[in-house]
């Protein structure tokens, strides 16, 4: 690992980032393997984490495990210059490269969710929802413990992820916003017409990263545009309108009402087919753009995005495999593959967009992607 | 001739051999490719592109400037036969013979005359001191040319790289000396070649080449694109993946370092000139950040079109060096660029999954085509066609001015548009002085326009709710693996995807007369022959010269 390093090092020369430190992460049995994923995540999180850190913590939760992998491997990629990054100063440490253990936060997310306590592999997606929402969490209760105020009422909205965190439109309800909103939630409105009185219906719902289906041979904008598309509520699946009272032919999309400023893209790599009665990965070649716009949005603005990290997951099935992380820091790619830290071609990214035929040795496929938004805080 | 699936291509939802159009159907003649298990997995790295060299009947120079290996008519021959192996004997394509091809070649077109009259109906005939439209195209480490009016499947020459791929080309068939063909490798090392003599030689090397960057000494980035100068004299210029061009005289044997200063900005267009007269290359521009993915000269080589890594089209006033105008894509980057026949329009294609087409009189873009489901690798216009109405309106000037233009993407499709600038309506723009929202066809368009963007700046991202919408007039999924480029022929389109399996779709022939013939694949002596004759309406000065330098990129 020292030899690696070096290279990194080497391979950075004079560009290395001042106060930048790049650590892998020790592989730790098999669960360790989600943590590809939480890198790309994690510096993310780490950022909003500095600004928010809320002095006055007691017990050991995730978030201070969390807290605490970092300031072991100091990961200050992306830390841009308007924050306010504290933990940077506890770490004395001399190094700019290396690999650490991340058993304490291990040891927790095991503790706090049984799935993650097996020897079973999993699914980063699922990590990702896991540990947002518990981030969430704690950081409601701990905002309740500190305002305390009457007029924030956190307790109703556990699950802030996707579809279950519903919000009706003009209802007075306003969870607290922690960090972890603030960057990754947006609002998506879900308009439904009825085809027989025409009226439409507007339904808002918050997500924290959008699952898209995938086709073969297609581009992350085509996910995007089909995810929108317009669709038709007919025969078994009429639609209530409460206008005229009864299930009616309607149609229905999707728009983006509040773009988030991180956008996370989760690929429906892994599907139920129901002829196997069971998953399958799908290998299909999804080309994503370093730079994107949502078109599909209700305002007429397009938010402009920028590609700054992608989780890729290694392997043919569902049921083994690899997770390798994409981060891009300091104008720089980094790949990150357990304890390897490694500096790559931009162009690279192209490697990881999958299989344009089914059987192909290529078994490394982007899976989850992560766009911030340009114009935040401009 | 129903594609037989490659062993390559495992079973998928079947490809269909045809495709409709308003005109008729387009049907798949032939496909070519190259000896399978030759590539291996290459990190979708090393990617396909595709030209077509019209060879010209030898000049009354004999020979190649190189000393050439002894050509001796045994050699020839014998090259010749294996070259012709699998050409169907009697069906193969007279094409009115060679008298058809050297009527049209009397007009001013630079390559059309000579198309189709490459393979006599005689392969014995056959040799390469004649002429012929060959696809030069690259895979892997290889460099393989086929033989464009041949059946045969297999490329009839393959050249090895040892040091490194091949990755772009371009051929120029007005070369004064032998050296006609551009390789640009990944190493950023380039060589010219005489085709001719590739062809004549048996071997598996590239013989009697001048070789420049040697390793990469003046630029190691990857060449991403080369082109000759249009009636440059032997001038050539060489793009790479670091947002640098660099302008090469093939004569010059380039032994001083040309040392051009360091760049300072590297989001700065700048143009440095040799110190040394005696190097080569002699002016390097650096143009971008990010790689230069492909460029464009326009045809009369005033223009000279790049798109890039950056997402931006730009438009340089290729003598006077300076950019004349430019602009952004919607978003990511743009992979392909296009000009038009009358050089009055560019399409542009990246990584917004969009075509548009760029206005040389409004600088800016004035049409957007939305129908692939993936990034567009590449564009072409189609300069053989001839829009519907315009029969008998030899000069030109048809009322509507009319393009027909195609596309091909990742998302393994080939898309047909037609692009009429009449039907063009502005959304929610009107002329303040009253005058039709509309672009005319004529000189004075520009006037429709409320300022037209002045010279020398860069447009920012269109507005997608202020730009006409295109929608495709057929979209078809051609290959299974995704298109890297299309080119355009008489007879023909031709479609290659990233691995460089190529398709020829012929064109649908008058009244769909190939329909009657369907069971050989081609169509009739007859219906090529109405087809080469048809289009001689609008060649017509130079306009209709299609470039060799027909760049395709992934």
């Amino acid at each position: 690992m020292g030899a690696t390093a070096s290279k990194l090092e080497k391979a950075l020369g004079d560009q290395f980032p001042e106060g930048e430190r790049y650590f892998g992460l020790e592989n730790f049995g098999n669960t360790s393997s989600l943590f590809g994923d939480g890198f790309s995540l994690l510096e993310q999180l780490l950022e909003y984490y500095s600004n928010n850190k809320n002095v006055a913590e007691v017990d050991e939760n995730l978030l201070t495990c969390l807290a605490d992998l970092f300031n072991q491997c100091q990961i200050v990629a992306r830390l841009t210059p308007r924050s306010d990054w504290r933990i940077t100063e506890i770490n004395s440490s001399k190094k700019k490269t290396g690999v650490i253990a991340p058993k304490r936060f291990v040891q927790r997310v095991k503790k706090q969710n049984e799935l993650f306590r097996s020897y079973m592999h999993q699914d980063a997606h699922e990590f990702l929802n896991f540990l947002l929402n518990e981030l969430v969490d704690i950081l409601e209760k701990e905002g309740n413990d500190i305002n305390d105020s009457p007029g924030t009422s956190s307790q109703a909205e556990q699950n802030v992820n996707g579809p279950v965190h519903l919000q009706e439109n003009g209802a007075k309800k306003e969870p607290l916003l922690t960090w972890v909103h603030k960057s990754f939630q947006g609002i998506l409105t879900n308009e439904t017409r009825c085809l027989r009185c025409e009226t439409v219906t507007a339904r808002d719902e918050t997500f924290l990263d959008l699952s898209l289906d995938i086709e073969q041979n297609s581009s992350i904008t085509s996910c995007l545009k089909n995810f929108s598309s317009t669709e038709t509520l007919n025969a078994e699946d009429k639609f209530f309108c409460d206008k005229c009272c009864s299930l009616q032919e309607a149609q229905k999309r999707m728009k983006i009402k509040k773009p988030p400023n991180v956008l996370v893209i989760h690929l429906k790599r892994f599907k139920y087919i129901e002829q196997l009665g069971r998953y399958k990965k799908l290998s299909y070649r999804v080309v994503f753009p370093l730079e994107l716009k949502l078109s599909n949005t209700v305002e007429n603005a397009d938010s402009e995005y920028s590609l700054f990290a992608v989780v890729v997951h290694v392997g043919s099935g569902p049921n083994h495999g690899h997770y390798i992380s994409l981060v891009k820091s300091h104008n720089h790619w980094l790949f990150f593959d357990d304890e390897n830290v490694e500096m790559m071609d931009e162009s690279h990214v192209q490697t990881f967009f999958g299989s344009a035929q089914e059987y192909s040795s290529n078994t490394d496929h982007g899976y989850i992607l992560f766009y911030e938004n340009l114009s935040v805080g401009n | 001739m129903a594609s037989p699936s490659s062993s390559m291509n495992p079973p998928s939802p079947a490809l269909k051999t045809y495709f409709k159009s308003p005109e008729g159907r387009y049907k798949l003649q032939y496909e070519k490719t190259h000896p399978a298990g030759l590539l291996h997995y290459s990190h979708g790295k090393s990617v396909s592109q595709l030209i077509i060299a019209y060879l010209k009947e030898k000049s009354a120079s004999q020979g190649p400037s190189a000393p050439s290996t002894p050509s001796s008519s045994s050699v020839v021959k014998s090259a010749a036969a294996r070259l012709f192996v699998g050409v169907n004997g009697s069906k193969t394509f007279s094409y009115g013979g060679t008298n058809g091809g050297s009527k049209v070649a009397s007009g001013t077109s630079k390559f059309g005359g000579t198309f189709g009259a490459g393979s006599s109906s005689s392969p014995v005939a056959s040799n390469y001191d004649g002429k012929g439209a060959y696809l030069i195209f690259n895979a892997g480490d290889t460099l393989f040319i086929s033989d464009l009016n041949s059946s045969d499947k297999d490329p009839i020459k393959a050249i090895h790289f040892s040091s490194s791929n091949p990755l772009c080309h371009s051929f120029d068939s007005e070369a004064k000396d032998g050296h006609d063909l551009l390789i640009g490798l990944q190493s950023g090392d380039i060589y010219t070649v005489s085709l001719r003599q590739q062809l004549q030689d048996l071997g598996k090397k590239l013989v009697g080449a001048q070789h420049y960057n040697k390793d990469g000494t003046i630029n190691s980035s990857r060449c991403t694109c080369v082109a000759w100068v249009p009636d440059g004299d032997g001038i050539f210029v060489v793009a790479h993946a670091d947002g640098n061009l660099y302008v090469y005289e093939k004569s010059k044997d380039g032994a001083v370092d040309p040392s051009f200063p360091a760049i300072k900005d590297p989001t700065q267009f700048t143009v440095a000139h040799a110190r040394s007269s005696r190097s080569n290359p002699t002016i390097r521009w650096h143009i971008c950040q990010g790689s230069i993915n492909s460029m464009s000269f326009s045809i009369d080589g005033t223009y000279l079109a790049t798109v890039g890594r950056d997402g931006y089209l730009r438009v340089f006033d290729y003598y006077k060096e300076r950019l004349f105008c430019g602009g952004k894509s919607y978003y990511g980057a743009l992979l392909c660029c296009a000009w038009s026949p009358d050089g009055k329009y560019i399409l542009i294609g990246g990584e917004d999954d969009l075509v548009q087409v760029w206005s040389m009189d409004a600088r800016k873009i004035v049409a957007c085509g939305e129908g692939h489901n993936s990034w567009v690798s590449g564009v072409a216009f189609d300069s053989y066609w001839s829009a519907p109405n315009s029969d008998g309106n030899s000069d030109g000037t048809a009322e509507n001015a009319m393009y027909r233009f195609g596309s091909v993407g990742q998302d393994t499709r080939l898309l047909l548009w037609d692009l009429e600038m009449d039907e063009i309506v502005v959304p929610q723009r009107y002329n303040p002085l009253g005058g039709s929202p509309t672009l005319s066809s004529g000189s004075h368009s520009s006037a429709h326009w409320d300022s037209a963007p002045s010279i020398g700046t860069l447009q920012p991202p269109p507005s997608m709710r202020d730009v006409p919408k295109l929608s495709p007039l057929s979209a078809h999924r051609v290959h299974v693996e995704p298109l890297s480029g299309l080119i355009f022929t008489r007879e023909s389109v031709v479609t290659i995807c990233r691995e460089g399996h190529i398709k020829i779709w012929a064109r649908p022939g008058d009244g769909d007369v190939s329909e009657a013939n369907s069971d050989s694949g081609f169509t009739t002596a007859t219906a090529k022959d109405r087809h080469v004759a048809a289009p001689s309406v609008k060649v017509n000065g130079s306009s209709y010269k299609l470039s060799a330098s027909n760049f395709i990129r992934n």
